[in-house]
């Protein structure tokens, strides 16, 4: 066969790989679950499955800019509030929305959308909330972006909280369709790591990511970082707003203003960024991994905690107390998290002795031409001087 | 980009030192002064006098404890980069060292919980953040968070046991209190204006912390460590500076900041939770980026004015509008951290300063021979 030819299908494989593997990991525990989970760990996994979801979309903007960000789950609470509103049948509507103000009544009343159309309308709309916060989001970095997607969420909170007439306000939601099931998670969660995947091999991907390295290299080979971080700003606003459309849909139903925000220490919020920094924020392979564990370590000891395992039962609480635990030294063995940021590697990568790793990654060589933009004295020195 | 109280650079002789250092606390305390003068004004006009000058006393001293909390941030924040959402949890286990000794009277109380909230802090330095101090502000921020978690869930939970211990039921009710002393908490009215000893306590104690931490920051080498660290932590190392003992020291204060700082806010409204510390935190936090993080008095400022401007709004608001102005806040937080990222109040020198220097050298010296 020809050296060359074979040397390229190689090449293909090697970067279809990662996320075939992923893909491969998460059927098999679909499969799993399916066949053996009761109805207990297919709840379970619904909710890590959503998780999940948040996971590779908080992946899509943070771990490829390198910005942190505590509002994603507004994006979450949008695609969840707006999904239920226009499934909602209209009989029940009508009544349970009788405050609700006429040029909202017009269009909301009469939608009735399936469950496909529902979820794909609230990530719609939180796409369109993601659009309108990206320009302030863009701009910053390290804790000022922290600080203004915290603002965000926080925003978009008291709003669902105070104003009652269109999202109920404290009270549960009545008639919320509950069509989300185990296969419509993991499909989403199988298209959302292809799409994480396909961003972070995208020109757009490379751009954000060279960022993330070296933000003034760069802009000098000429990334316009704040469009970059704005077109994952709103792919990952998709992304988590059709979670939010699926949990909206799970569990009853019934969801309240506080399921997106922080309630009672560790939550939705700090949960998805723990999971992310765990797994190795810069890899889709760390965000699964970050996921799976976190699930795994938490939902074991809370089993234990429900029913006892040979007569010895924790208090209650210890599953919250160990989770913390774990992340503390998780963190403290492994910053960089449990991946270091990497992909799975090719099969037969996996046996060769540890080379050394670079101390920077080596997409920084990409850019090696403009590393002179970080160092002017050295450059001044070799440049031509004609 | 990091600021701290700006550097001397004209001043040589210890008197010309000393002079500019009142002039700083002046300029600082005009800046809270004029704001607040203002603001008692409005109030005395809509409220009438009496009411408007208590309303004011008491904002105050719901404000200096914001003060002190962003303070604390701000210098973790400064010296190594941490944003420690875990700080809430000091306030949480100074409340609980306060009702566990509640009993041992006051002063007994006031000790042991100053202790124990400081050696909790220098404990997190140690087992926590220590080991991480190369890791990048995330991986920080969610090891604080971590051990945020930690803290409470171990209040919830109870694992240590100490309900047997002492004899209460800790974390099966989220209610506790710390009763207060009816001599401290007693309102004694001055021409109309109903005061508490408390209050005055409040007041005092901010401001001797706030004159203590000037003082341990401008004159001793430990403070100079500190500034240098918190403008250029590398740097600082490169030409020094212990590591180790700047960070330790950093959380020795803030522990000891805190520490106070619960001990006001628990005899203040008695209550002690488990996720007690958490709604200050988020005001202080707030306020410390008003102000400016980067910059210790600038936090304390913003602390301060963010708690006044609250207790104010908490106070005089309808219920429903009052509930919108936290949405209306966090827009402005936007706001603030993109178009003036260091902080609104940023206490500007220089002007002053050379108008004294002009009045202090005749003008002939200054020019150009």
């Amino acid at each position: 066969m020809n050296v060359s030819l074979r040397k390229t299908w190689e090449s293909l494989a090697r970067r279809v790989w990662p996320p075939l593997f992923l893909a491969a990991f998460v059927v098999v525990t679909w499969a799993l679950i399916d066949r053996f989970g009761g109805v207990v760990y297919t709840e379970i996994a619904v909710k890590m499955f959503i998780m999940l979801i948040i996971v590779l979309g908080l992946q899509v903007f943070s771990g490829n800019s390198g910005v942190l960000s505590f509002g994603h789950v507004a994006f979450m609470a949008v695609g969840a509030y707006m999904s239920a509103l226009l499934t909602i049948p209209t009989a029940i509507k009508t009544f349970t929305y009788l405050s609700m103000p006429h040029f909202l009544k017009s269009w909301i009343f009469p939608a009735q959308l399936n469950a496909l159309e529902g979820t794909l309308a609230g990530a719609g709309f939180a796409t369109v909330l993601a659009l309108l916060t990206a320009a302030p989001i863009v701009r910053l970095t390290g804790v000022a972006a922290g600080i203004a997607t915290l603002a965000i969420l926080v925003i978009v909170h008291e709003f669902d909280y105070q104003t009652s007439a269109v999202t109920r306000g404290t009270s549960t939601q009545i008639g919320v369709p509950t069509t989300t099931t185990l296969l419509s998670v993991v499909a989403w969660a199988l298209i959302f790591i292809g799409v994480a995947f396909a961003f972070q091999q995208s020109r757009f991907g490379l751009r954000l990511r060279a960022s993330r390295e070296n933000e003034r290299a760069a802009r000098s080979v000429g990334v316009r970082v704040p469009i970059e971080r704005a077109i994952a700003w709103t792919i990952s606003g998709f992304i988590v707003g059709v979670a939010g459309a699926q949990y909206a849909h799970a569990f009853g139903g019934t969801f309240g203003p506080d399921d997106f925000f922080f309630n009672n220490g560790l939550n939705i919020v700090l949960l998805t960024i723990a999971m992310l920094v765990l797994g190795g924020m810069t890899s889709v392979t760390g965000a699964v991994v970050g996921c799976y564990f976190v699930t795994i370590i938490f939902e074991g000891f809370r089993r234990w905690e429900i029913n006892g395992l040979g007569g010895v039962t924790p208090p209650a609480g210890t599953s919250n107390f160990v989770l913390a635990f774990v992340l503390l030294v998780t963190l403290v063995a492994r910053p960089g998290g449990i991946t270091r940021g990497k992909e799975v590697p090719w099969p037969t990568d996996w046996r060769l002795p540890r080379r050394p790793t670079p101390q920077r990654p080596a997409l920084l060589a990409r850019f090696r031409g403009t590393a002179a933009a970080n160092e002017p004295a050295a450059s001044a020195e070799t440049a031509p001087t004609d | 980009m990091i600021r701290i109280p700006r550097m001397r650079t004209g001043a040589s002789t210890g008197a010309e030192v000393a002079a500019e250092d009142w002039l700083q606390a002046l300029r600082a305390s005009a800046g809270i002064a004029v704001p607040l003068g203002l603001l008692v004004l409005i109030l005395c006009v809509i409220l009438g006098a009496a009411k408007g000058i208590q309303y004011t006393l008491d904002a105050i001293s719901y404000g200096s404890i914001f003060a002190l909390l962003a303070m604390g941030l701000a210098l973790l924040f400064g010296v190594m980069g941490l944003m420690n959402f875990a700080y809430g949890e000091l306030i949480m286990a100074g409340a609980y060292t306060m009702y566990f000794t509640r009993s041992w009277g006051w002063l007994g109380m006031i000790v042991i919980t100053i202790v124990v909230v400081t050696i909790l802090s220098l404990l997190m330095e140690l087992l926590a953040f220590r080991p991480l101090r190369r890791a990048s502000p995330v991986t920080l921020l969610i090891t604080s968070f971590a051990v945020s978690y930690a803290l409470q869930e171990l209040a919830w939970t109870d694992v240590l046991g100490l309900s047997h211990r002492f004899n209460a039921t800790i974390g099966t009710g989220p209610q506790k209190g710390v009763q207060p002393y009816p001599w401290l908490t007693h309102q004694f009215s001055i021409s109309g204006v109903l005061i508490s000893k408390l209050e005055i306590a409040i007041w005092i104690v901010t401001l001797v912390i706030l004159l203590a931490m000037t003082f341990l920051l401008r004159r001793t080498t430990l403070g100079i460590q500190l500034r240098a660290s918190t403008e250029d932590f590398r740097m600082a190392q490169l030409v020094g500076v212990r590591a180790n003992w700047v960070i330790s020291a950093a959380f020795g204060i803030t522990g000891l900041i805190a520490g106070v700082a619960s001990l006001l806010y628990i005899f203040r409204n008695g209550q002690v939770a488990p996720d007690i510390g958490q709604g200050p935190l988020f005001i202080a936090f707030v306020g410390g980026v008003i102000g400016g993080l980067g910059s210790l008095s600038g936090a304390a400022l913003g602390g301060f004015v963010l708690g006044v401007v609250i207790n104010i709004l908490n106070a005089s608001l309808p219920f429903k509008l009052h509930s919108y102005a936290l949405l209306f806040a966090f827009v402005a937080v936007i706001a603030i951290v993109v178009f003036q990222p260091e902080g609104l109040i940023t206490v500007r020198g220089g002007a002053l300063l050379r108008v004294w220097r002009r009045f202090r050298k005749p003008v002939t010296e200054g020019a150009p021979a």
